[in-house]
C-alpha cells in the first residue's frame, strides 16, 4: 500500500511540476492554514467515487483514485476523477505511474481538467487513520500545496446519509513529516498530538443548474418509503462493529504504550548503572564525575521507539469515538422518536 | 614350453598382471581345452562345491607365486605390491586360518621372502645397480616383512629347522611352478610324483598325461583369467591340497576309497546346480506364472528326488561300510547339511530337498519319532530362512504350514518326546526308546515365526486382489496350528510359553467381530425352536469368554510386561469392539495405560492408537460423544490418523526418512484385513465434535475468552466457509460441515438429512455393526443438541416459550425437553426459570446482550490501557521528583482504581 502511495506521490510531484510548467499559474503557494479554506466538489466526481465503490470495493478492501481539478483562490475545485485499477497478485508489475499519467494525458485531449488536487479513497468504519495515508497524503501535499484526500464510507452512506469528507495534513505535521524525525522528543518540540494531525476541510456539492432543477423534481416525484434507511432502528450491527475495531485500536494502543514504558525503564536503568559505574570508578581515580553529556557519548542509549504510530491509533480511536458519539446521538433521537410515535399510535 | 610363441589368446591380457614373460599360452592348450571342456562336465561342477577355504588359499597361492616370480627377476617393486595383496588376502582368510592352522606355504614363502630380501640387502653391488624406485621398495619391504613375520616368528623357525616337510606341503603348487625353476625341492620328486598319480586318478577320462600337464601349464599362465576349467584345474589341485593339510596324505590307497563319496557329492551338487539354474530360469518369468512355475519346479524336484533316492541310500553305505544306517550316521549327515546353512552360496532349496529326503530316508528305516521331529525342526528352520530379505515373504508358505502340521501330528501321537530349546545338543536323546525322547528345538519360536512370516504375506500382497483372499484363508489355519500348538503347550509347557502362545492366539482373535455371539445376544434362547443346524452352529466359544480366560491367564501369570501390556490391549479392543463400553473403560483406567505408553515400543503404540480407536468408536455407538470425542481427539488431531493406526505412510514425510527407516516402518505397517476405516472415523470424530461444539459456540457466541473445543472440526467449518460457491455436499466431510450450519441455526431436520441419508449411509454408518441402532441414537442426539442450541441462540429474542412448542419443533416428547432445559438452568447455561403450571420456560433476560458485551470488554482494555499509561507517568514522576514519589504514587493508585471500579459499576447498571 505504502509503496503504491508513495509511487502515486513522484507522480504527482512530476505531474504538477509539467502541469506548472503549462502556465495554469496556480502556484501561489500561501502561508500555511490559508492554502484550502473550501472543497467544492462536483456532482459527476460524487457518483462516480460512490459507482466505483459499489462495483470494485467489497468488505474491507478499499478502493482509491485520483482527483483532478483547480485551484481558485483559496477554494479548490474537484471536477473530475479516475480510479486506480485493483491491485492483484499477478500484475504485480503493473506500472502506476504510466497509467497515471496515460489517463491524465488522455483526458487532457477531451478537455477535461488535468490538474493533479489529490486523491480519494474509501473506507470500512471510519478506519482510515494509517500510517499508508498519511505517507501518501504527506508526498502529495509536498508535492501539490492544496491537495487533499476525500473519504468516502460506504455503509453511512448505506444508511440513508451521504459521507464523505475532505482532510489535509497540518502544517505542523508536515513539518515533523518533513524532518522524517518521530522520536517523542521532536514531537514534543513539536507540540503535535492526535487532535492536530488532519484538519477537515468544508465541503460543498455543486451541480448545475439543470442537475438542480432535475434533484427537485425527483424530490418531489420519490416517495417516503424510499428514505427509510435512515429511520432504520436496527443499529446493534454497526455499533458492534465499531465496538471492536475500536477495542483492537485500544489494545494496539496499550502495547504501545508498554513498549513505551519498556524504553523508558530501559534507559534510566542503563542510565543510573553506567552512571554510577563511571563515577564510582572515577571517584577512585580521584577525577571529577563525568558530566550528563559525556555519559551519553560513551554509552549509547537504547533507540527510542517511533511515536508516530501511537500518534495515529489515537487520530483512529479518536475517529471510531467520533463515529460512535455522532451515531449513537442520531441513534437515540431515533429511538425518541419512535417511542413518540408508538404513544401517539395508542 | 615356447613361451614367446603366440600372442593372440584371449586370456593374454587379464594375466599381464603376473608379468609379461610368463604369461604367453603354449599354442597347444588351445587344442588340449576344447574336449577338456566338453568331456570334463563333472568338473565342471565342482567349482560350485569349492568350500571357503579352497578358494581363499588358492588366493593365497596365486599370490605366492606372483611372488616368486617376482623375486626371480629382482623386480622387488613387484614384490612389494604383491605382498601387501598377499597380507590383505590372508586378512580375509583368517577366519579358515584360525582353524586349519597356519598354512604351510604361507609360512614358507614369508621365510623366503625375508631370507631372499636380506640377500639383497646385504649385496651392495647389486642394490647399486638396482633403480631408485627398487631401492626404496626394497627398504619398505624389509621393514614391513620384519614387522609381518614377528607374528611368525615360531612357525618360521619351525619352517627353518624342517624346511623339506613343509615343502612338501606344498608340492603341487611347486610343481605347478613351472619344471624349469631353480629349486630346492629336488629332493621331494617322490612326492611330486605321487601328486601327479593322483592327478592321473582324477582325470580318468583317458586324456594323456601331456595334455594334462599343458593344462596346467595353462592354468600356471593364466591365473587370473576366469575362464572356468581353469579354476577347476585349481580347484582340484588346491582340493587335495587341503585334504593334504588335514592331515589324511597317509594312504594313496584311502584316497581312491575316498573318491566315491565325493563323487556322490558331485553328482549332487550337479543336482544342485541344474536347479539352480531353473530357478534362475523362473526367476525370470513374470511374477503370474511364476507361482505355477514354483508348483511345477517343486514337482519335478520331488521327481528328481525319487530318482535320487537309491543314489543317496547308497551313500550311507558307502560311509558305513556297508553297515544299515543308524542314527549316527543320520545325524551326521543332518549336520553335515546343516554346516552349510547360512554361508554364502548355500543353495537353500537344495538344503531342503536333502532334508526332505534325509526324513524320508529316517521314516524308511525306522530310526523313531525322535529323529523325524529332530530333522523336522530343522526342515521348518530352513524354510524360514529360504528368503533372506527380511521384508519380502516366504515363497514355501504352503509347505511350511504342511510341515508344521506334520510336526504336531508327531508330538501329539508321542506324548514321550520331548520338545524344548533349553535341551541341549548333547543331552538329546533321539532314539532310546527306554527314556523318553528328547529333542533340541522350539515349536513356540517356529509358530512365532510362522504368524510373523503370514503378517509379512498379508502386507506384501494387494489388498484389493483375489490373491489377498487367497491368503486370508489361510488364516483359519494358522489359527488352527496355533490352537494345536497351543493345547500342546498347556500340557507341556512353562507358564512363559503358555503366555506366549496365548497372546498369538489373542492377537488372531482379537479383531474379529463374533458375529455368532452378537445373533445369540439378539435372539434370546428360545429353546426348542432351533433347528440342530443352527445349535452346531452356536457351539463353540464365545470369543468374549476365550479372550477373558486368555487374558486372564496372561494378567496372572505373565511376567514380562509387553506381553500384558498387548494382552490389555487387545482385550479392550474386543470389548469395544462388541461394544462393551464400560468394561472396555474400566480396563482402560485400570491398566494406567495411558500414563506410559510412550515407553513402548512402535508396534505396541500402533496397537495402542488402534485400541483408542476402537474405543471412541465404540462410546460413539453407545452415544456418549463426549467420550468418544476425548478417545479420538488424539489421534485425529495430529491429522496422522492413517500412520498413528499402522495403516499407511504418509506422503509428506517420505522425504524426510531414508531408506532403511522406510522399511522399517513398512514392516510395522498392520495388514489390511486389520485396518479400521479411516473415513469412518473421521466421520465418527467430526460427527461427536459437531454435537460438542455447536451448542458450546452458540452458548459462548459474544465471549471473548472461548476456546475451541476441536481444532479439526473448526478447520472444517473454516475450509467450508471459505468456499465460493456452496453446492450440495458431496464428502463425508462436507456433509457434516453443511450439518453443522444447519444445526447452528437450530434445524435439527436440515441437519439430521445431512448427517443421515443415502450417501452417509453407504460411506460411513452402515459400517456398524448395529446400524440401525446407531442411526437412532444419532437422530435423538442431533434433536437433542438442536434444541440446546436454539435455547442458547435465540433465548435473547423470547421473553417465554412454551415446552410444548418446543417439544413440538424438535419432535420431542415432552419430559426430554424438560430435562434438557432444566439440566442447562443448573448449570446456569441459560438464564431461565420453568413455571410448571403453564409449561414454559420464562427467560430471564439477565444475559447482557452482544453490545453489551463489547462494551465490557473495552472497559476491561480501556481499564488496563490506563493502567499501563499510568505506569509511563510514574516513571517520570520517579526520575524527576523521587521525594514525593511515594505518596503521589500511592495517590495515584488509589484514584485509578476507584476510577475502574466507578467504570465497572456504571457498565454493570447500563447492562442490566
Amino acid at each position: 500500500m505504502a509503496s503504491r502511495k508513495e509511487g502515486t506521490g513522484s507522480t504527482a510531484t512530476s505531474s504538477s511540476s509539467t502541469a506548472g510548467a503549462a502556465g495554469k499559474g496556480k502556484g501561489k503557494g500561501g502561508s500555511g492554514d490559508s492554502a484550502v479554506k473550501q472543497v467544492q466538489i462536483d456532482g459527476l466526481v460524487v457518483l462516480k467515487i460512490i459507482k466505483h465503490y459499489q462495483e470494485e470495493g467489497q468488505g474491507t478492501e478499499v478502493v482509491q483514485g485520483v482527483l483532478l481539478g483547480l485551484v481558485v483562490e483559496d477554494r479548490l475545485e474537484i471536477t473530475n476523477c479516475f480510479p486506480f485499477p485493483q491491485h492483484t497478485e499477478d500484475d504485480a508489475d503493473f506500472d502506476e505511474v504510466q497509467y497515471q499519467m496515460e489517463m491524465m494525458r488522455s483526458l487532457r485531449h477531451v478537455n477535461i481538467d488535468h490538474l493533479h488536487v489529490g486523491w480519494y479513497q474509501s473506507t470500512y468504519y471510519g478506519s482510515f487513520v494509517t500510517r499508508a495515508l498519511l505517507d501518501s497524503q504527506f508526498s502529495y501535499q509536498h508535492a501539490i500545496e492544496e491537495s487533499v484526500v476525500l473519504i468516502y464510507d460506504p455503509i453511512k452512506t448505506a444508511q440513508g446519509s451521504l459521507s464523505l469528507k475532505a482532510y489535509r495534513l497540518t502544517p505542523k505535521l508536515m513539518e515533523v513529516c518533513k524532518e522524517k524525525d518521530f522520536s517523542p522528543e521532536a514531537l514534543k518540540k513539536a507540540n503535535i498530538t492526535f487532535e492536530y494531525m488532519f484538519e477537515e476541510v468544508p465541503i460543498v456539492i455543486k451541480n448545475s443548474h439543470l442537475i438542480n432543477v432535475l434533484m427537485w423534481e425527483l424530490e418531489k416525484k420519490s416517495a417516503v418509503a424510499d428514505k427509510h434507511e435512515l429511520l432504520s432502528l436496527a443499529s446493534s450491527n454497526h455499533l458492534g462493529k465499531n465496538l471492536q475495531l475500536l477495542m483492537d485500536r485500544v489494545d494496539e494502543m496499550s502495547q504501545d504504550i508498554v513498549k513505551y514504558n519498556t524504553y523508558m525503564r530501559n534507559t534510566s536503568k542503563q542510565q543510573q548503572q553506567k552512571h554510577q559505574q563511571e563515577n564510582m570508578q572515577r571517584q577512585s581515580r580521584g577525577e571529577p564525575p563525568l558530566p550528563e553529556e559525556d555519559l551519553s557519548k560513551l554509552f549509547k542509549p537504547p533507540q527510542p521507539p517511533a511515536r508516530m504510530d501511537s500518534l495515529l491509533i489515537a487520530g483512529q480511536i479518536n475517529t471510531y469515538c467520533q463515529n460512535i458519539k455522532e451515531f449513537t446521538a442520531q441513534n437515540l433521537g431515533k429511538l425518541f422518536m419512535a417511542q413518540a410515535l408508538q404513544e401517539y399510535n395508542n | 614350453m615356447s613361451r614367446f610363441f603366440t600372442t593372440g589368446s584371449d586370456s593374454e591380457s587379464e594375466s599381464s598382471l603376473s608379468g609379461e614373460e610368463l604369461v604367453t599360452k603354449p599354442v597347444g592348450g588351445n587344442y588340449g581345452k576344447q574336449p577338456l571342456l566338453l568331456s570334463e562336465d563333472e568338473e565342471d561342477t565342482k567349482r560350485v562345491v569349492r568350500s571357503a577355504k579352497d578358494k581363499r588359499f588358492e588366493e593365497l597361492t596365486n599370490l605366492i607365486r606372483t611372488i616368486r616370480n617376482a623375486m626371480k627377476i629382482r623386480d622387488v617393486t613387484k614384490c612389494l605390491e604383491e605382498f601387501e595383496l598377499l597380507g590383505k588376502a590372508y586378512g580375509k582368510a583368517k577366519s579358515i586360518v584360525d582353524k586349519e592352522g597356519v598354512p604351510r606355504f604361507y609360512i614358507r614363502i614369508l621365510a623366503d621372502l625375508e631370507d631372499y630380501l636380506n640377500e639383497l640387502w646385504e649385496d651392495k653391488e647389486g642394490k647399486k645397480k638396482m633403480n631408485k624406485n627398487n631401492a626404496k621398495a626394497l627398504s619398505t619391504l624389509r621393514q614391513k616383512i620384519r614387522k609381518y613375520n614377528r607374528d611368525f616368528e615360531s612357525h618360521i623357525t619351525s619352517y627353518k629347522q624342517n624346511p623339506e616337510q613343509s615343502a612338501d606341503e606344498d608340492a603341487e603348487k611347486n610343481e605347478e611352478d613351472s619344471e624349469g625353476s631353480s629349486d630346492e625341492d629336488e629332493d621331494e620328486d617322490g612326492v611330486s610324483a605321487a601328486t601327479f598319480l593322483k592327478k592321473k586318478s582324477e582325470a580318468p577320462s583317458g586324456e594323456s598325461r601331456k595334455f594334462l600337464k599343458k593344462m596346467d601349464d595353462e592354468d600356471e599362465d593364466s591365473e587370473d583369467s576366469e575362464d572356468d576349467e581353469d579354476w577347476d584345474t585349481g580347484s582340484t589341485s588346491s582340493d587335495s591340497d587341503s585334504e593334504e593339510e588335514e592331515g589324511k596324505q597317509t594312504a594313496l590307497a584311502s584316497r581312491f576309497l575316498k573318491k566315491a563319496p565325493t563323487t556322490d557329492e558331485d553328482k549332487k551338487a550337479a543336482e544342485k546346480k541344474r536347479e539352480d539354474k531353473a530357478k534362475k530360469k523362473h526367476d525370470r518369468k513374470s511374477k503370474r506364472l511364476d507361482e505355477e512355475e514354483e508348483e511345477d519346479n517343486e514337482g519335478g524336484e520331488w521327481e528328481r528326488v525319487r530318482g535320487g533316492v537309491p543314489l543317496v541310500k547308497e551313500k550311507p553305505k558307502m560311509f558305513a561300510k556297508g553297515t544299515e544306517i543308524t542314527h549316527a550316521v543320520v545325524i551326521k549327515k543332518l549336520n553335515e547339511i546343516l554346516q552349510a546353512r547360512g554361508k554364502k552360496g548355500t543353495d537353500r532349496a537344495a538344503q531342503i530337498e536333502l532334508l526332505q529326503l534325509l526324513v524320508q530316508i529316517a521314516a524308511e528305516n525306522n530310526l523313531g519319532e525322535g529323529v523325524i521331529v529332530k530333522i523336522k525342526f530343522n526342515i521348518i528352520a530352513s524354510l524360514y530362512d529360504y528368503n533372506p530379505n527380511l521384508a519380502t515373504y516366504m515363497k514355501m508358505w504352503g509347505k511350511c504350514l504342511d510341515c508344521i502340521n506334520e510336526l504336531m501330528d508327531i508330538l501329539f501321537a508321542n506324548p514321550n518326546i520331548f520338545v524344548g530349546e533349553n535341551i541341549l545338543e548333547e543331552s538329546e536323546n533321539l532314539h532310546n526308546a527306554d527314556q523318553p525322547l528328547r529333542v533340541r528345538g522350539c515349536i513356540l519360536t517356529l509358530v512365532e515365526r510362522m504368524d510373523e512370516e503370514f503378517t509379512k504375506i498379508m502386507q506384501n500382497t494387494d489388498p484389493h486382489s483375489q490373491e489377498y483372499v487367497e491368503h486370508l484363508k489361510d488364516e483359519a489355519q494358522v489359527c488352527a496350528i496355533i490352537e494345536r500348538v497351543q493345547r500342546y503347550l498347556e500340557e507341556k509347557g512353562t507358564t512363559e510359553e503358555v503366555c506366549r502362545i496365548y497372546l498369538l492366539r489373542i492377537l488372531h482373535t482379537y479383531y474379529k467381530f463374533d458375529y455368532k455371539a452378537h445373533q445369540r445376544q439378539l435372539t434370546p434362547p428360545e429353546g426348542s425352536s432351533k433347528s440342530e443346524q443352527d445349535q452346531a452352529e452356536n457351539e463353540g466359544e464365545d470369543s468374549a469368554v476365550l479372550m477373558e480366560r486368555l487374558c486372564k491367564y496372561i494378567y496372572a501369570k505373565d511376567r514380562t510386561d509387553r506381553i500384558r501390556t498387548c494382552a490389555i490391549l487387545c482385550h479392550i479392543y474386543h470389548h469395544a469392539l462388541h461394544s462393551r463400553w464400560y468394561q472396555a473403560r474400566d480396563l482402560m483406567l485400570m491398566s494406567h495405560l495411558q500414563d506410559n505408553i510412550q515407553h513402548a515400543d512402535p508396534p505396541v503404540q500402533i496397537l495402542y492408537n488402534r485400541t483408542m480407536v476402537q474405543l471412541g468408536i465404540c462410546a460413539f455407538r453407545q452415544g456418549l460423544t463426549k467420550d468418544a470425542h476425548n478417545a479420538l481427539l488424539d489421534i485425529q488431531s495430529s491429522g496422522r490418523a492413517k500412520e498413528l493406526l499402522g495403516q499407511g505412510l504418509l506422503l509428506r514425510s517420505l522425504q524426510e526418512r531414508n531408506q532403511e527407516q522406510e522399511k522399517v516402518e513398512r514392516r510395522r505397517q498392520v495388514p489390511f484385513h486389520l485396518h479400521i476405516n479411516l473415513e469412518l472415523l473421521e466421520c465418527v470424530y467430526l460427527v461427536s465434535a459437531m454435537l460438542l461444539e455447536i451448542p458450546y459456540m452458540a452458548a459462548h457466541e459474544s465471549d471473548a475468552r472461548r476456546r475451541m473445543i476441536s481444532k479439526q472440526f473448526h478447520h472444517q467449518l473454516r475450509v467450508g466457509e471459505r468456499q465460493p460457491l456452496l453446492g450440495p455436499p458431496e464428502s463425508m466431510r462436507e456433509h457434516v460441515v453443511a450439518a453443522s450450519k444447519a444445526m447452528k441455526m437450530g434445524d435439527w431436520k436440515t441437519c439430521h438429512s445431512f448427517i443421515i441419508n443415502e450417501k452417509m449411509n453407504g460411506k460411513v454408518w452402515d459400517l456398524f455393526p448395529e446400524a440401525d441402532k446407531v442411526r437412532t441414537m444419532l437422530v435423538r442426539k442431533i434433536q437433542e443438541e438442536s434444541l440446546r442450541t436454539y435455547l442458547f441462540t435465540y433465548s435473547s429474542v423470547y421473553d417465554s416459550i412454551s415446552m410444548e412448542t418446543l417439544s413440538d419443533m424438535f419432535e420431542l416428547d415432552l419430559p426430554t425437553v424438560h430435562s434438557i432445559i432444566s439440566k442447562m438452568i443448573i448449570n446456569e447455561e441459560l438464564m431461565a426459570s420453568l413455571d410448571q403450571p403453564t409449561q414454559t420456560v420464562v427467560m430471564h433476560r439477565t444475559e447482557p446482550t452482544a453490545q453489551q458485551n463489547l462494551a465490557l470488554q473495552l472497559a476491561e482494555k480501556l481499564g488496563s490501557l490506563v493502567e499501563n499509561n499510568e505506569r509511563v507517568f510514574d516513571h517520570k514522576q520517579g526520575t524527576y521528583g523521587g521525594y514525593f514519589r511515594d505518596q503521589k504514587d500511592g495517590y495515584r493508585k488509589n484514584e485509578g482504581y476507584m476510577r475502574r471500579g466507578g467504570y465497572r459499576q456504571q457498565q454493570s447498571q447500563t447492562a442490566y
